[in-house]
């Protein structure tokens, strides 16, 4: 059996975080859940510094970033994931509250790979990220050389 | 024969001040400043001291007891110096000159100075008593007339462009009338009215006289020859002479007017005969004529203050205008009758970018907007004013009628704008002394003309001068506007500075709002549901609140989306393409209808043409009307909708129409109005927002939007939508 590759999940609001965890839970997919509360934090666990040195390999399957975070936000968190040869390979989804055009259009020049914009509607959410979870963690195919999740 | 540019330049070149020679009337010697030994002498000194005199010799006896007197003169800035020779009736006068001290020596003539003070006081009093100034030039020769006993006394005035007009006249018949005549420019060459300006008193005696050398010919200080131009007894120009003999008159005498420091006009006296008028008389004249300047310069003043105050009355009432009007143009156009008495023409229109306005007499719009395209071409200067348009501009002929005087203003470089003033054609006969146009050429040298008969002209193309007043109060007036129009230029610049920073503030604030507003409703909505889902056992009771609580959520979560889609509407930019309405209605009733399962509706579509627009805005113009549509038929059944569309001149119009509750046309105007709802919240639900959202949209596409309805009916809006060939104009 191959061994998965954990999703990211960075999320800094506690009531999101929770509907996003029920929300996953219920497509029962077989992947870890790595949750960073800040973007700081997702860095370093994205580049195995700080409080993440020495974590074992393996890189994420999908980094579920939320776009407005404390200290380093998701544009940039985006844009250090990007620009570095090894891991710009890795599927970002940015997720955000609100559909506000200057962040929808910086969020594609730094190379984001979907943008999506978190629902009202419970069931609309919980549909939107269990199809974000098995669409990037399951039916997507990585780059040769990626192992898939 | 007509004079040539080369002919007039001949003429002009003519260095008249420095003949080398001077009239026999007197005799002229220059000194060495530092000694009084003679420099130069003329031919003729020895007849009127009783020696000869050769350069390099000491001052001749007869002036001797002059020295000192020169001596003391020399030290002092008075430009000339004044004497009478005690054992002899020689008057003589010095001036400098190149280094040098001319001295002209003259006879006293014999004239009868007796009483002259009593004349000169009446003279003063006829003066004062003068309330125009033709009554004060006429007065000047008459007195003039009298004291020296001139045949004709002439008071020559120039205008702008240095033509002379005889103005005044005093004469005892001996010579003919030449009062209202006029004669050109090139009769007084440039330099020859340079030399009435610097020297203002010249006698010619006797216009047959052979002149007298002046030996050596050269100044020895400077080499060249002595510089008459202060000189009396200078000798003048053969041209002049020939002139004089051509007009009949064997002496003359002129006298110039000066009047703030420019030349006004002349004092010309001329006999029939040879006449010789004495030093003393001359000086009386002088006397005479400046009292008149000054008369005349008080009176000019007086009519140009009366005049300027009256302008300054006129301009504030144009300039409150101005700033009340919507428009400088506007303001000006509000109070026509100030605006072309301002400068008393007779019309007037302003051109600018969006405007043309008219008033009073003027050529049509064509005409005046072809005399624009001109001035931008030809005019450099903020003013330009002409008496005779057609003269500069020859298309101006066609319509000089209205116009052939003109000032034009010009308001802005950037946007070309005028105003501009009209005055129309007033043809004249103007009397010339002579034909103006004829000058007689012989021997390879001009010669003046012969006749001095009157002779009439008529003027076309013409209107009354410009006054200095009134140019004044055009440029007075061009500054006012351009102030106005800087100022609201400046305003404008603040306003749209704070328009942006409020903007920006609201970007802000929307920003935050879907931010931190949209959270909490999603997990009031997420943990209603996960409770729901959790407690199998609640009670009917609970579970109705926790619907309740999800529904609020969700309505709330539903207003902010809305309300940041309306916010974002003004700012994000719209992508304009050809639309095809049908398959846009087709898929908006699709979707509409997902939430609408089961209802009994009664489609009738038309083929719609096709529109300009950003297909996603459409989109939701069209989903909230539809959508309106099938809300508002809920009570229906069947519910009826209709969908229209069709093309008319250059406006494409859609409407969409039902048979559903309707509304009162009295609250019309509020529907399209933020968060106005006509209808109980708890029979219909919506955030308020959505008719305003379309408005908005249907505005960013320079179209329109209307509704009608009636209580019960239904209800129907039309939208418009401009088509490519209306070019950026709003459907009003």
């Amino acid at each position: 059996m191959p061994e998965l590759r954990p999703i990211l999940l960075v999320e800094d609001s506690p009531r999101d975080l929770e509907l996003t965890l029920a929300a996953l839970e219920k497509c029962q997919l077989a992947n870890d859940i790595v949750i960073a509360r800040d973007g700081a934090e997702a860095i370093d666990y994205l580049f195995g510094t700080g409080m993440h040195e020495g974590r074992p390999d393996g890189d994420p399957t999908v980094v579920l970033l939320d776009l407005k975070l404390p200290k380093v936000d998701g544009l940039e968190v985006l844009e250090k994931v990007k620009k570095h040869d090894k891991l710009r390979h890795i599927p970002i989804v940015m997720l955000t509250s609100s559909r506000e055009e200057q962040d929808l259009v910086r969020s594609y020049e730094l190379g984001v790979n979907a943008f999506v914009v978190k629902p009202v509607e419970f069931n609309e959410f919980f549909k939107a990220i269990q199809d974000l979870g098995v669409f990037w963690a399951i039916l997507n195919e990585p780059p040769p050389g990626y192992k898939k999740s | 024969m007509s004079l040539t540019v080369s002919d007039l330049e001949a003429c002009a070149r003519e260095p008249i001040h420095i003949p080398g020679a001077i009239q026999p009337y007197g005799a002229l010697l220059s000194l060495h400043p530092e000694d009084l030994s003679v420099a130069q002498a003329s031919a003729n000194l020895a007849g009127f001291i009783g020696e000869v005199v050769r350069p390099g010799e000491r001052l001749p006896a007869l002036l001797q007891p002059l020295s000192d007197r020169l001596a003391a003169w020399q030290a002092t800035s008075e430009p000339t110096l004044q004497m009478r020779v005690a054992a002899s009736d020689l008057q003589v006068t010095a001036h400098r000159s190149g280094g040098l001290i001319v001295v002209e020596v003259e006879r006293n003539a014999a004239d009868d100075t007796d009483g002259l003070l009593s004349r000169l006081r009446d003279f003063a009093q006829i003066l004062s008593g003068q309330s125009d100034v033709e009554g004060s030039l006429t007065a000047a020769a008459t007195f003039i007339e009298n004291l020296t006993g001139f045949d004709r006394v002439l008071v020559y005035r120039f205008d702008r462009n240095w033509n002379g007009h005889v103005v005044a006249e005093a004469a005892n018949g001996a010579l003919p009338s030449y009062l209202d005549l006029r004669f050109p420019a090139s009769d007084i060459p440039a330099q020859a009215r340079a030399l009435y300006a610097s020297s203002r008193v010249r006698l010619i005696p006797d216009a047959n006289y052979r002149p007298v050398p002046i030996e050596p010919a050269l100044n020895p200080v400077t080499g060249e020859p002595l510089d008459l131009s202060l000189s009396q007894l200078r000798s003048v120009s053969p041209v002049h002479l020939e002139y004089m003999r051509n007009m009949g008159t064997a002496s003359s005498m002129s006298v110039s007017i000066i009047i703030d420091g420019r030349l006004w006009g002349l004092v010309s006296c001329h006999s029939a005969a040879a006449k010789v008028v004495s030093n003393t008389l001359r000086d009386i004249c002088d006397f005479v004529v400046q009292s008149l300047a000054m008369r005349v310069s008080a009176l000019l003043h007086a009519v140009d203050a009366e005049s300027r105050v009256a302008l300054g009355r006129i301009s504030s009432r144009l300039l409150a205008s101005m700033s009340a009007g919507a428009s400088w143009p506007r303001g000006l156009i509000q109070v026509e009758d100030d605006l072309l008495a301002q400068v008393r023409a007779r019309g007037a229109v302003i051109v600018t970018e969006d405007d043309y306005l008219a008033v009073g007499m003027v050529p049509d719009e064509a005409h005046v907007r072809s005399l624009v395209d001109w001035l931008k071409e030809n005019v450099s200067e903020d003013i330009y004013q002409t008496s005779s348009l057609a003269r500069d501009f020859r298309a101006g002929e066609a319509f000089a009628a209205e116009a052939s005087g003109m000032v034009a203003i010009r308001i802005s470089e950037l946007y070309p704008s005028w105003l501009i003033w009209f005055r129309p054609e007033v043809i004249t006969t103007v009397n010339w002394g002579g034909d103006p146009h004829k000058v007689v050429r012989e021997e390879g040298r001009i010669h003046p003309r012969r006749s001095f008969d009157a002779w009439r002209e008529q003027v076309h193309l013409t209107a009354p001068e410009w006054s200095e007043a009134e140019l004044s109060a055009a440029r007075d007036l061009r500054g006012a506007i351009v102030g106005i129009v800087l100022r609201k230029a400046e305003e404008l610049a603040e306003l749209s500075g704070e328009l942006q920073r409020s903007n920006k503030e609201l970007e802000a604030f929307s920003y935050s709002v879907s931010h931190d507003l949209r959270a909490p409703f999603r997990h009031i909505v997420g943990f209603a549901q996960l409770l729901r889902e959790r407690e199998q056992a609640l009670d009917e009771k609970s579970r109705h609140y926790l619907h309740n609580i999800s529904d609020s959520a969700l309505a709330a979560g539903r207003l902010v989306d809305d309300l940041l889609n309306f916010s974002q509407l003004g700012r994000t930019s719209i992508a304009i393409k050809e639309v095809d309405m049908n398959k846009l209605v087709a898929e908006v009733v699709k979707s509409v209808m997902i939430n609408a399962e089961g209802r009994d509706i009664e489609w009738s579509i038309a083929r719609l043409p096709s529109a300009q627009g950003d297909a996603t805005l459409l989109r939701q113009v069209w989903f909230n009307l539809i959508d309106n549509a099938v809300k508002y038929t809920r009570p229906r059944a069947p519910a009826k909708i209709m969908i229209d569309g069709s093309l008319d001149g250059d406006i494409v119009k859609f409407s969409v129409s039902d048979n559903g509750v309707g509304f009162d046309m009295t609250y019309a105007g509020k529907l399209f109005g933020v968060f106005q709802r006509l209808q109980r919240a708890e029979d219909f639900e919506g955030t308020g927002i959505g008719l305003a959202l379309v408005r908005r949209i249907v505005e960013r596409h320079n179209g329109s939007i209307t509704a009608s309805g009636e209580v019960d009916k239904g209800a129907t809006f039309v939208f418009a939508l401009p088509t490519p060939e209306r070019k950026g104009r709003a459907i009003a």
